[in-house]
């Protein structure tokens, strides 16, 4: 009894370590691979070996040359703005939208919430040149404004919080109007500060969207001082060399490091407004 | 304080085909407590909401005190509503649950703090103001949104089925503080449930609805002594009344009431009423107290089908003329089941029932 009970533990237990590595893998290859120098990076993948994850004599010469060669901070910056600006205008749009489409009853409103899901529906490859042809006629091509907008009215966070807000008791809102709020204040007041898991939802999806976003910044951006971090890692070599795959790595390695931060600042409120966030009906 | 007035208010939704409310007549007194009842649907919410202005009257008007309110908005009509879910702020503690409706009137927060206090302290949930409404029971839920009402010192109070989430016990003991508030603030109370004897407990005056319109409205007594509609008659009491086929006939110039075997002269207050009636079958409303035993000639006598003792009483389930009957009897004269049980019938008390229209001879 003991023993099989031990040896099912201990089968769990592998089966989890062994999920963990499967995700973890090319992690560890693209931080290893970031402090070895140009040969060692393919050496040590073919034939595969334990060494593609292990940067055996490490240096960080890579590093050294990325950040005095290119301009990684410039890029590092232009993100955070974007992400920024991009989580902020989504989250007050979507949120206001999907109140108004929760809320107000007027006629027509499930056609217009299928349309705004059927957009969710086109690919953005689909999109990219009449998203070209708008935002730059806009005139704002070559700007961060120009990455963020064709995002901020996101379907899929729209959706989201409408969810969200069908689960709110309509109770809390009609008590707060008797109290004296009008729309606005009801809206930011009370009903905001009650869907705060799914807005955080929301703005952290929306910040790695922006965050790794690289087909649309390349197209709408060309001035290397506008771009974005995963679009400056992927040109940082001159068309006419070869590119460097250990400043690449060291490059992503960097580039993952805020979203990394990130999520272990918002785990802990996201644990937090799980716990405290049930609504009792 | 204020009274209340609706004037052949009317409402209909715009999803839904039927009328909801037709045509409503109504006068709420200053300071009166008028409970709405009425079973699921038909439309003590709705009448609620329309007063609240959380919804919007579709035909006649609303006055509260000297002003028609029926444009403004709820926050201009001076009320303050609990509802049946409490509607609490979740994210906010007890005391800001209480005072936020004061915090937008910018009120002065010295006086803020006092009212809330005042409050809390006659709801006795003073050591509860620091906490947020998931750490708090069903019961001190309630009383954190009473307080939120009482702060405002509004002219009028709502309630929407407050008690309905309560357990038996908490409901009964909530009932008796609400209406110990009503009789210290002495505010004009409109008060929703489909619940009769939270109506018959609390009320200075009863409203029955049915299907959108007022069916009776008086004190709780005159509603359970002389309901006017066989509706109403079934609604209120618990248990509830029993109705029973009976013909009206002359027998040697009496009017008679022939109910089963059971020959019984007519209530001496509604003889003229009958006349029409002779020759017809009328409908017989007895409620189980109107069921005798002891003393005197019994008028029927039925074979007792289970014997429920309650303690002060014992309830007698029987079937008379092919209805299941109760009767509520002293227990010693109350017979044990499957023996024959005597029966007299306070004839003058009993109700009687046009069957066509329902309503009272
Ligand atoms: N927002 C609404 N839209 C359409 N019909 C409604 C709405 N609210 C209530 N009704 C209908 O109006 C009737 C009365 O509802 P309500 O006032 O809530 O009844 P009660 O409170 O007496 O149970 C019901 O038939 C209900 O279906
Ligand atoms: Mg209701």
């Amino acid at each position: 009894m003991r023993t099989t009970r031990i040896r099912r533990t201990a089968l769990t237990l592998l089966i989890i370590l062994l999920i963990i590595a499967c995700f973890l893998a090319p992690y560890a290859w693209v931080v290893a691979s970031s402090l070895k120098n140009q040969f060692t990076v393919f050496g040590d993948v073919t034939p595969l070996s334990w060494r593609a994850f292990v940067p055996v004599g490490a240096t960080i010469e890579n590093y050294v040359s990325l950040f005095e060669r290119t301009n990684i901070l410039r890029a590092l910056l232009n993100t955070a703005i974007v992400a920024t600006g991009q989580v902020v205008f989504t989250l007050l749009l979507c949120s206001m939208a999907a109140y108004a489409l929760t809320r107000i009853k007027f006629p027509g409103a499930n056609v217009v919430f299928m349309l705004i899901l059927l957009t969710f529906l086109l690919p953005i490859e689909a999109m990219m040149v009449p998203l070209y042809q708008v935002v730059s006629g806009l005139g704002l091509s070559n700007t961060l404004v120009g990455i963020m907008i064709p995002w901020i009215a996101s379907p899929f966070g729209l959706f989201l919080l409408k969810q969200a807000f069908e689960e709110l008791p309509a109770e809390l809102e009609d008590a707060a109007r008797i109290d004296g709020a009008g729309h606005v204040r009801i809206f930011f007041s009370i009903v905001l500060p009650n869907v705060k898991v799914p807005m955080v939802t929301l703005g952290l999806i929306t910040f790695l969207f922006c965050w790794n976003s690289f087909l649309w910044p390349l197209v709408i951006v060309q001035d290397p001082a506008r771009q974005i971090i995963q679009v400056a890692i992927a040109q940082q070599g001159s068309p006419t060399q070869l590119p460097n795959w250990g400043e690449t790595f060291a490059g992503a390695t960097v580039a993952t490091v805020p979203l990394i931060l990130l999520f272990l600042i918002l785990q802990k409120y996201f644990t937090q407004g799980m716990a405290t966030s049930g609504i009792k009906g | 304080m204020a009274d209340v007035q609706l004037k052949k208010v009317g409402k209909t939704y715009e999803s839904a085909s039927a009328t909801t409310i037709d045509g409503l007549d109504l006068h709420i007194r200053s300071g009166e407590f008028v409970v709405l009842v009425g079973p699921s649907g038909c439309g003590k919410s709705t009448t609620l909401r329309m007063i609240a202005g959380l919804e919007e009257v579709s035909s006649g008007e609303i006055w509260i005190g000297e002003r028609r309110v029926d444009e403004l908005d709820p926050r201009e009509r001076d009320i303050a509503m609990v509802f049946q879910n409490y509607a609490l702020y979740p994210h906010m503690t007890v005391a800001q649950n209480m005072s936020f409706g004061l915090r937008l009137a910018k009120v002065d927060k010295a006086e803020i703090r006092r009212k809330v206090e005042e409050a809390a302290k006659l709801l006795e949930i003073s050591t509860l103001l620091n906490r947020r409404p998931k750490q708090l029971s069903g019961g001190q839920r309630q009383r954190v949104a009473m307080g939120r009402a009482m702060v405002r010192d509004p002219a009028v109070f709502l309630f929407d089925e407050p008690l309905s989430n309560l357990d038996a016990k908490l409901r009964g003991q909530m009932r008796t503080e609400i209406r110990r508030l009503h009789k210290r603030l002495k505010a004009t109370t409109v008060y929703v449930t489909h619940d009769q004897v939270e109506a018959m407990t609390l009320a200075d005056r009863v409203v029955v609805l049915n299907n959108g319109k007022i069916e009776q409205q008086g004190t709780p007594q005159e509603l359970y002594e002389r309901p006017a509609t066989r509706f109403v008659a079934g609604f209120i009491g618990s248990p509830s009344m029993n109705f029973l086929p009976a013909q009206v006939a002359l027998d040697g110039g009496t009017l008679v009431l022939r109910l089963n075997n059971a020959t019984l002269p007519s209530p001496a207050d509604r003889r003229d009423a009958l006349l029409p009636y002779v020759g017809k079958t009328v409908e017989v409303g007895l409620r189980p107290e109107h069921f005798l035993a002891g003393d005197g000639e019994p008028d029927l006598s039925v074979p007792v089908e289970m014997a429920e003792l309650l303690g002060p009483t014992t309830l007698v389930h029987f079937t008379l003329a092919g209805v299941p009957c109760a009767a509520m009897l002293a227990p010693q004269h109350a017979h044990p089941e499957g023996s024959q049980q005597p029966l007299r019938i306070a004839h003058d008390r009993m109700s009687l029932f046009d069957p066509d229209t329902g309503g009272a001879i």
